[in-house]
């Protein structure tokens, strides 16, 4: 089976570590990272790619010090590396301005505001993870209980 | 507008004109029903590769159709009814249809594992920068340094895809060539030559070169390695010759180049198996007489390898490119008709070949080659002359003395690969003309001339290869 | 931890003991080199699709490849420089890669070209739209029409693609369902189950149907109408039995259900290109008799048509399920690896099979591959199994009265494709567990009576087709 992450990037450790909780149905089939900075999850991806590992979703806050989520979204989308990967914004504080950029620019996938409800957490995070699954041509039977099924149901070509 | 409905309308017609003449009325004596349906079927091949009204691997696919329809022994019912003496040689459909898996689409195959394991654990990138580095900045040699390189890849990944990566890199840098600047003309058009000429260099290099492999079998059979012999040092003054003519016609003004690629060599084990694959399938084709296994069976290895260790997974089989492997089992489907259906013998012996000059022979069949090849695909051009060379080289004695069989068909096919005088005439010109910084007279200045020199200088090489009777 | 470890040493373990053991070890007299090979590759192969550490269409290219290494003639040099007598029979090299091409892999290679045009200029989704709605909405018969729609559709495509969308078009309306109401189970279950054994009607409709194909030939040939002869009367009566349990035993409490699928008939020229051609295709092969075109060269016609008319474009061809065709010829690779080696001919030599008694070996024959086809994939255990029983049903006499080769290979044949009581015995059975509407005791329970059912029927029908005389010399 191959190594798939999913990365939560969050200035504030609590809400990290809450959406961490909040995923933690995923946490014996995927790698969940955790990133205080938009740097940190840029180290990351560089440290994934040297191993060749794939990241299926990367969920941001955006009001971060340095550099916001949109900002590193944006730097995600146009990383060769992680064409396929999908982005996920979680944030309370963006302006309209910010969302417009982060939906053009950074190509989001979706959009959740804080405080959010976690079983809506879970069932997009599923969404986004059998989307990049079949996208990619992994095999999906291996993770498949993990899986939205309606959205398998619809991608599957073969 | 006519010229429209032409495309469409004369590998329909003219073909089933020629099915429904008599079988006098060719000049063949003793002309079979089927040796008629093959000669229709090799005039509606070479309309549909000329005039492209349908995709040229359509055009492989429709050969190998109707050869099962109309020549086989499962064809249509009504295709077999003649009586043996007027029907002529049924063809297996099981030869026909193995086309599809000749060991020379395994060799390919074998081919296209190793070029996509390389790009996508990035072997290729790397590789382009670790040898890049010594050429310096110096435009005249960082154009060396990139032709060679292009070339080298090119001989194991396919031109276009090596282009393509090129060209890629090359891209920023030549964003800050002064417009007037013909160094960017100059390292524009480097990368397409040197992708076409570095493509003759190995058998896996470019599809003409597997078509040739078909017809070289037996005493004439010419191996991986002893392929490379000659082929390799043909390129490096090719390439030498093309590299000159560049910076001489197109100088650059610019004073320094800087190609910044960035990345650094995969270490996880599966890119190490990359590594270590591509390495051992490479010295088992070089040295194919001392093991045993002949190159077909060694291309299977990196397949074997690669998809047992999930380094090429079933999303990636996907993006092999079928088409050409098709393209190319059309054209052996098209000689193994014109050969078993006892076609290419008669017609040969029907023309009066023997009265041609041998030389004559090899240059005319070279040049109409190069022609062709500066119009249409290198393939297709490859598909159509070869079967027809072949079959004369076997029964032309003349020959003998300057080489034989294998002269001519060495000819031709690296013929094939010269045509590059026009954006259409290889995807790799295409996509060279596409980034907008060459002229179409410049690219056809430079490709008439490689052309011809191209050409002069194989004859040159056969010449010496059958002095010192490395061949015929 | 250990098991993780015996999944891959294994493999590579008792292969090479097998290749190192002395000729003499195998109570089979006169064992060649070449033979002894064979036996190696055959454990591993085996090994490889029972324990999966390898994708299996990997051990289809591994097959070959140490084929082509070790029984070839253009094989390693210290595998083809034993004396004659020693060494056996080695394969011809083109042999071997003919394998990647041999005509049952085009027949398939042209079911792919129609499912493909099909599912791209929406052919599928609009019958299935068509044909659902004369079944009105009574939960009963709405699943019966699901039922017989799924396996139409599953003769020619893919049974998971068919799967997928018939799953697709069910799960909105069967959100609807209250929790408790089994009838979802009945529904979820009823697409994989009728796309299993829908596949059993054409040579196409499974891979298993495909690596059959290779030995039933010259007197013993079957023809694609032959086959649908057999195949359809058996696929409709199992369709009615399955669907007769599954409403006994998850009677949906709902009154009706409606189901919504949206989408017109396309009609442009391409799309009744495709149309035309399908029509034209299905209709050549079952009137393979009268024109004389075989089965495999009547497969190449969409692969023509579409070509050219770029309905299938260059791009579209990377989406054919090539490692399917790889699988398939792993297998037809190994069946010419036991037969031509003459390995196949000892070992049945060897055993004394014509002391059992031949309904036995047909029931247990089959019974062997309908327990495999429940853990393993079914094209694997096909490629295992076929070259074996095939062997064997060429050399006992005493078959004969009981319809021969043939029957023993069909029984075995159509056993492969009834094993369905796992999520990991079929893809379609997996997509539908994911749903999450079936637990795994409803799926077992449903898949063994199917299984035990399926099996019954097939060697009543393949008794009675003996006796009238169509089937067995």
């Amino acid at each position: 089976m191959d190594k798939i992450n999913i990365i939560c990037v969050d200035d504030e450790r609590e809400v990290l570590e809450s959406v961490s909780r909040d995923l933690e149905y995923f946490s014996d089939m995927f790698n969940i990272e955790e990133c205080e900075s938009a740097f940190e999850c840029l180290q990351l991806l560089d440290e994934l790619d040297a191993q060749q590992e794939y990241v299926a979703v990367i969920i941001s806050d955006h009001v971060m010090p340095e550099k916001s989520g949109v900002e590193l979204l944006t730097e995600v989308a146009l990383d060769n590396r992680f064409l396929g990967t999908k982005k996920l914004l979680l944030t309370g504080l963006a302006t309209q301005a910010d969302t417009i950029k982060a939906i053009n620019n950074a190509k989001l996938d979706n959009f959740l505001e804080k405080v959010w409800d976690p079983q809506e957490l879970l069932q997009t995070v599923k969404e986004l993870l059998t989307e990049f699954i079949v996208e990619k041509g992994l095999d999906y039977e291996d993770y498949i209980e993990k899986l939205d099924a309606p959205t398998l149901y619809r991608l599957i070509k073969a | 507008m006519l010229k429209k409905y032409l495309k469409y309308l004369l590998p329909i017609l003219v073909p089933l004109l020629i099915l429904l003449l008599p079988a006098s009325s060719f000049g063949i004596a003793g002309m079979t029903l089927i040796e008629q349906r093959v000669i229709a079927i090799f005039v509606m091949a070479t309309l549909c590769w000329i005039l492209e009204p349908i995709p040229i691997y359509a055009t492989s696919v429709l050969i190998i159709v109707l050869e099962l329809l109309l020549v086989s022994d499962k064809g249509l019912w009504f295709t077999k009814l003649a009586p043996p003496e007027e029907l002529g040689n049924i063809i297996n459909h099981q030869t026909i249809m193995g086309t599809f898996a000749s060991p020379i689409i395994m060799l390919f195959l074998g081919g296209f594992f190793l070029a996509m394991a390389a790009t996508k654990y990035r072997l290729d990138v790397n590789l382009a920068r670790v040898l890049l580095k010594p050429f310096g900045q110096d435009p005249k040699f960082v154009m060396l340094g990139l032709m060679m390189i292009t070339a080298i890849f090119s001989m194991f990944m396919s031109n276009t895809a090596t282009t393509a990566m090129m060209l890629s890199i090359l891209t920023p840098v030549l964003a800050l060539f002064a417009k007037k600047d013909l160094g960017r003309v100059a390292f524009a058009l480097s990368v397409p030559v040197a992708a076409n000429i570095g493509g003759i260099g190995t058998p896996i290099g470019t599809p003409p070169n597997a078509v040739a492999l078909k017809y070289l079998v037996n005493e004439n059979s010419i191996s991986f390695g002893s392929w490379m012999a000659f082929g390799v040092p043909f390129v490096v003054v090719m390439l030498f010759i093309a590299w000159l003519l560049l910076t001489t016609l197109f100088p650059a003004s610019i004073k320094e180049i800087n190609l910044n690629i960035k990345g650094r060599f995969l270490k996880t084990p599966k890119a190490v198996i990359v590594y270590v694959t591509f390495v051992t399938t490479i010295l088992l084709w070089l040295m194919g007489d001392l093991h045993g296994m002949n190159s077909y069976v060694v291309a299977l290895i990196p397949v074997a390898v690669f998809s047992v260790f999930k380094i090429i997974t079933k999303e990636d089989l996907k993006k092999i490119s079928w088409d050409v492997l098709w393209l190319v089992s059309g054209g052996i489907a098209l000689g193994v008709a014109l050969d078993k259906s006892g076609l290419a013998a008669n017609a040969i012996a029907a023309i009066p070949f023997a009265d041609f000059h041998p030389l004559l022979l090899i240059v005319g069949a070279s040049v109409l080659c190069l022609l062709m090849a500066n119009f249409m695909s290198h393939t297709a051009t490859a598909n159509l002359l070869l079967p027809l060379v072949a079959a004369l080289g076997a029964s032309m004695q003349s020959l003998l003395p300057y080489g034989g069989e294998v002269v001519l068909i060495l000819a031709v096919t690296f013929a094939a690969s010269l045509g590059m005088s026009l954006p259409i005439s290889t995807p790799p010109n295409a996509l060279a003309y596409a980034s907008g910084h060459i002229e179409s007279k410049q690219m056809a200045k430079i490709g008439v001339i490689l052309g011809i020199i191209g050409v002069l200088l194989s004859y040159a090489m056969l010449y010496i290869l059958k002095q010192i009777s490395f061949i015929g | 931890m250990t098991k993780i470890y015996l999944r891959y040493s294994l493999p590579v373990l008792l292969p090479l003991i097998i290749l190192l053991l002395p000729s003499n070890s195998f109570g089979i007299e006169g064992l060649t080199f070449v033979e002894q090979r064979v036996i190696a590759i055959f454990v591993m192969a085996a090994l490889c699709w029972v324990l999966e550490p390898i994708p299996i269409y990997a051990t289809s290219v591994l097959i070959i490849v140490f084929e082509l290494l070790l029984i070839s003639d253009n094989g390693l040099w210290f595998a083809t420089n034993s004396q004659a007598e020693l060494q056996g029979q080695l394969l011809a090299q083109s042999t071997i890669m003919a394998t990647f091409a041999s005509p049952i892999i085009m027949l398939f290679l042209g079911g792919f070209f129609l499912a493909m045009a099909a599912t791209k200029y929406r052919l599928d989704v609009n019958l299935a739209r068509v044909l659902l709605r004369p079944f009105g909405h009574s939960p009963k018969y709405v699943m019966l029409g699901i039922m017989m729609i799924t396996a139409v559709f599953s003769m020619f495509m893919s049974n998971t693609a068919t799967t997928a969308m018939m799953l697709s078009i069910l799960t909105p309306v069967l959100a609807l369902f209250p929790k408790e109401d089994l009838g979802k189970v009945a529904f979820a279950l009823s697409v994989p189950v009728a796309a299993n054994i829908g596949g059993i009607a054409t040579p196409i409709g499974t891979p298993p149907n495909a690596v059959a194909l290779k030995y039933l030939v010259d007197e013993y040939s079957v023809s694609f109408a032959q086959w649908m002869a057999i195949g359809v009367p058996f696929v409709v009566v199992m369709l009615l039995i399955a669907w007769l349990l599954l409403n006994y035993l998850f009677p949906a409490a709902r009154k009706e259900i409606i189901l919504d699928i949206e989408g017109k008939f396309l009609k442009t020229p391409k799309a009744f290109l495709v149309y035309g051609t399908f029509v034209a295709t299905i209709l050549l092969w079952l009137l393979g008799g009268v024109h004389g075109m075989s089965s495999y060269v009547v497969a190449m016609i969409p692969v023509a048509v579409f070509s050219t008319f770029n309905i299938i474009s260059k791009e579209d061809l990377k989406n054919i399920s090539w490692d399917v065709l790889w699988l398939v010829s792993g297998g037809i690779a190994l069946g010419v690896a036991l037969d031509k080696s003459g390995l196949a001919a000892n070992a049945v030599n060897a055993i004394p099979f014509d002391s059992f008694h031949p309904l036995l070996l047909i029931i247990g024959a089959s019974m062997l591959c309908l327990l495999m086809a429940n853990f393993m994939s079914n094209t694997a255990t096909a490629n295992l199994l076929l070259p074996l029983v095939a062997a064997l049903g060429a050399s006992m006499h005493s078959l004969i009265p009981y319809g021969g080769h043939v029957v023993l290979i069909l029984a075995v044949t159509f056993s492969a494709s009834l094993g369905m009581s796992l999520p990991v015995s079929t893809p379609p059975n997996a997509l539908a567990y994911a749903s999450g509407y079936i637990k795994n005791t409803q799926m077992l329970k449903v898949g063994a009576i199917i299984g035990c059912i399926g099996l019954l029927i097939t060697f009543s029908m393949l008794f009675l087709l003996n006796q009238l005389g169509l089937v067995g010399v």
